[in-house]
């Protein structure tokens, strides 16, 4: 059964591009805009992965990944952050990776396999 | 030695004749009295040099004569001749300087001792007086000597003394002496003969050496003493002179001179030397010239120096401040640099001058002044130590160069760098979408997925859109950025912006009071900058009164005229007069690392960008409230 990945990013287009690599590359995708909308999708489709950015409205990508990850099933899930803030590799310590825009999509594709040890 | 004359007093003719013949036998020339004042009658006419009286004889006795004889001549040997139990009378007549006596029966022995004790008592006092007198020439002859010698030195002490006298005085007000050997002054002393005793070195160097000289030789018009000279005169009236006179230079040239002649009295009140202080008048018109050039050079560069200058006391009071400060600070001289330059009544914190009067070190910072006329100036102000001769700081130059001009440029420069630097972020992210629209297209193309093909060719259209907008936002700022403005609400755009700040208000529990009525009328603003020009106030008023006691921000707005007066005020730590003149500077902050001194530089800018102004009311402990004024939309 393929895995699943939530991507959460408030630009849509950027949504549209990372859920279009994964989906070619054969995984399921869910997606969120934001952090409060992301804990919900979260929940009802349970991903095994998540690509974060970091500032989005409402809620940013960090406290929202502390909100998940106290959830018992959530906290272990992998996750890795993909934004353009400069200087954000220590803001989720425990993510597998960081990701800078703009990102080449076949590292991107690498760091998901390693991740989800494949 | 002549100690030949004997005289023998005695009321025995027999003792005269016996004792008289024996002297004689001895080689004396005798004569004899029979009492006291025939003794003394002889005695002035026969001078002689040795006396024997016997002590008890009628008339007048043997004392009597011993004390007329002592009271005339107290060199005479007086030796009494005395009978059994007379020996008080021989200790009573010793105490009136007799010299000996001897007992009767006169014994031929002893007669001969007394005689020849006498003798050497004469030649000791003869020669003790001779020696006596020569120690006396002696010391008359060494002491006129002295004198002589002490006159003379007196004389070169007197021109010495006052070369190092005017040296000295050179010295202190001018390190290194050199001003003396400048000064233009002859010195010479002179004594009662019209000749010249000493002179100082510059007199050698522009007479020669005209020690010995007549005192009248040195004058260009003069060869006797008849056409009486100033030393002359001076000598002759016992006053000091002084005249215009001409002398005469080793080269033969004239030199035009004032001569100043004072006396100088000896001991005995005589007038005994004169000094004589001759001044170059060209040379010395020469200096005076030279120095009132350099002083208004000096003064002249003080004054039109394109900058601040003051001279500060250590007190901090101005003691001078130049023509540019006076002009656009006011008259400084004796009040304190803080209160004309700073408008405080305090000294400002990290005073430069202070430091330097306390350790000799220059300094400098940069700072914002308020002139006269209102205008704000940047200030880049440098202090420096002003030592006295001994080398102690004593005041302190302030010196500040308006870079004002340079503030503005670097300004512009920096808030193209934030700007650039703030959409770093954005440019990133559209990036990715642009690397996004291309791969969605090309995988779409690739699998002939004509919807996705179709939605990348939108999200494409779109980003470059917003890249466009972008690279011409940019091309606003390195010019200047033009506004764009949109016709509002003023009631409802305030109110978006109170929704925004109240937040933050709220989570730091500061109380947030909105006084926004309905009839504001409509602004031409450009929403984004405005409202984050207004934010900016009402966070920074949150911060001021964040953890204080019933910490408040109020935003409230009220028409005035055709426009808006926004008001932001709170009662929080407030500002000092200083501080409030800088609040609108790039990179000032009160804030410490809190602040990055960025967000009123640029409220400011984009306020007065919209034709508004801002007034600050603000003092320390009592909060601040900045009046933001608006211009109404207009036609």
């Amino acid at each position: 059964m393929p895995k699943k990945i939530m991507v959460v990013d408030d630009d849509p287009d950027i949504v549209d591009y990372l859920v279009s690599v994964f989906e070619d590359h054969g995984y399921e995708t869910c997606r969120a805009s934001d952090g409060k909308s992301a804990y919900d999708v979260a929940m009802a489709e349970k991903p095994d992965l998540i690509t974060l950015d970091i500032e989005m409205p409402h809620e940013w990508g960090p406290r929202f990944y502390r909100r998940l990850t106290n959830e018992a099933e959530f906290s272990d899930i992998p996750v890795i952050v993909i934004s353009g803030l400069s200087g954000i590799h220590l803001a989720i310590r425990r993510a597998v990776a960081t990701i800078k825009k703009p990102f080449d999509p076949a590292d991107v594709i690498q760091i998901v396999r390693e991740a989800l040890g494949e | 030695m002549d100690f030949k004359k004997l005289m023998l007093v005695d009321d025995e003719e027999g003792v005269r004749r016996f004792l008289g013949l024996s002297l004689m036998d001895l080689g004396y020339e005798v004569r004899t009295a029979e009492n006291g004042r025939d003794g003394l009658a002889l005695f002035d006419e026969f001078h002689p040099d040795i006396v024997f009286t016997d002590i008890k004889m009628p008339v007048m006795d043997g004392i009597e004569l011993l004390k007329g004889i002592k009271a005339q001549s107290p060199d005479t040997e007086v030796i009494m001749i005395t009978g059994h139990g007379d020996m008080d009378l021989a200790i009573e007549s010793l105490k009136h300087d007799a010299s000996d006596f001897i007992t009767k029966p006169i014994n031929h022995d002893v007669l001969e001792f007394a005689l020849e004790r006498a003798r050497e008592r004469v030649s000791m006092r003869r020669q003790l007086r001779e020696y006596t007198e020569n120690l006396e020439k002696l010391v008359d002859e060494k002491t006129r000597r002295i004198v002589e010698l002490e006159r003379q030195n007196a004389a070169c002490q007197v021109v010495k003394g006052l070369s190092d006298a005017l040296s000295d005085a050179a010295r202190s007000v001018e390190a290194g002496g050199e001003l003396f050997n400048e000064l233009p002054c002859l010195v010479s002393i002179h004594n009662r003969y019209l000749e010249i005793v000493a002179h100082n070195t510059l007199f050698e160097e522009r007479l020669g050496n005209r020690v010995g000289d007549n005192s009248f030789d040195i004058y260009s018009d003069r060869t006797s003493p008849g056409n009486a000279c100033p030393v002359q005169k001076t000598f002759q009236t016992g006053k000091g002179q002084r005249s215009k006179e001409t002398f005469l230079s080793r080269d033969g040239e004239e030199i035009p001179v004032t001569v100043y002649t004072a006396p100088i009295p000896g001991k005995d009140g005589e007038i005994e030397l004169v000094l004589d202080i001759s001044v170059d008048m060209t040379e010395l018109k020469r200096l005076k010239d030279e120095l009132l050039t350099t002083q208004y050079k000096y003064q002249r560069l003080f004054d039109e120096a394109p900058c601040y200058i003051t001279v500060q006391n250590p007190d901090l009071s101005i003691a001078e401040a130049n023509r540019r400060f006076v002009e656009d600070f006011g008259e400084a001289a004796g009040r304190p640099c803080y209160t004309c330059y700073k408008h405080r009544d305090e000294p400002c914190e990290d005073c430069l001058v202070k430091k330097t009067i306390g350790d000799g070190q220059s300094r400098q910072r940069e700072t914002v002044v308020t002139t006269l006329s209102g205008e704000q100036k940047n200030m880049l102000v440098q202090s420096a130590p002003i030592h006295d001769a001994s080398g102690a700081v004593v005041q302190a130059m302030e010196m500040s160069t308006d870079i004002t001009e340079i503030r503005r440029l670097q300004d512009h420069l920096t808030s193209l760098g934030i700007m650039l630097g703030s959409m770093s972020h954005g440019v990133k992210g559209m990036l990715t979408s642009l690397d996004g629209g291309i791969y969605r297209l090309e995988s779409g193309l690739r699998k002939g997925d004509r919807e996705r093909v179709d939605a990348a060719t939108r999200t494409l259209k779109a980003m470059i859109g917003r890249v466009k907008k972008m690279v011409l936002d940019i091309l606003y700022y390195a010019k200047s950025r033009e506004l764009e403005t949109e016709r509002v609400d003023a009631a409802g755009f305030l109110r978006d912006t109170a929704a925004i700040a109240g937040a933050k208000a709220e989570a730091a529990g500061v109380a947030f009071h909105t006084d926004l009525p309905d009839d504001l009328g409509e602004l031409d603003v450009d929403t984004a900058a405005m409202s984050a020009a207004l934010i900016n106030f009402l966070e920074n008023g949150v911060d001021a009164s964040e953890g204080r006691q019933d910490g408040r921000v109020g935003f409230a707005a009220r028409r005035e005229g055709t426009g808006v007066v926004v008001t932001v005020s709170d009662n929080g730590m407030g500002m000092d007069r200083e501080t409030r003149e800088k609040i609108f500077t790039l990179f000032f902050s009160s804030k410490g690392k809190k602040g990055t001194g960025i967000g009123l530089f640029i409220s400011n800018q984009t306020i007065e960008r919209h034709g508004g102004s801002i007034s600050v009311d603000s003092a320390p402990d009592k909060g601040s409230t900045f009046a933001i004024t608006l211009p109404g939309a207009s036609g």
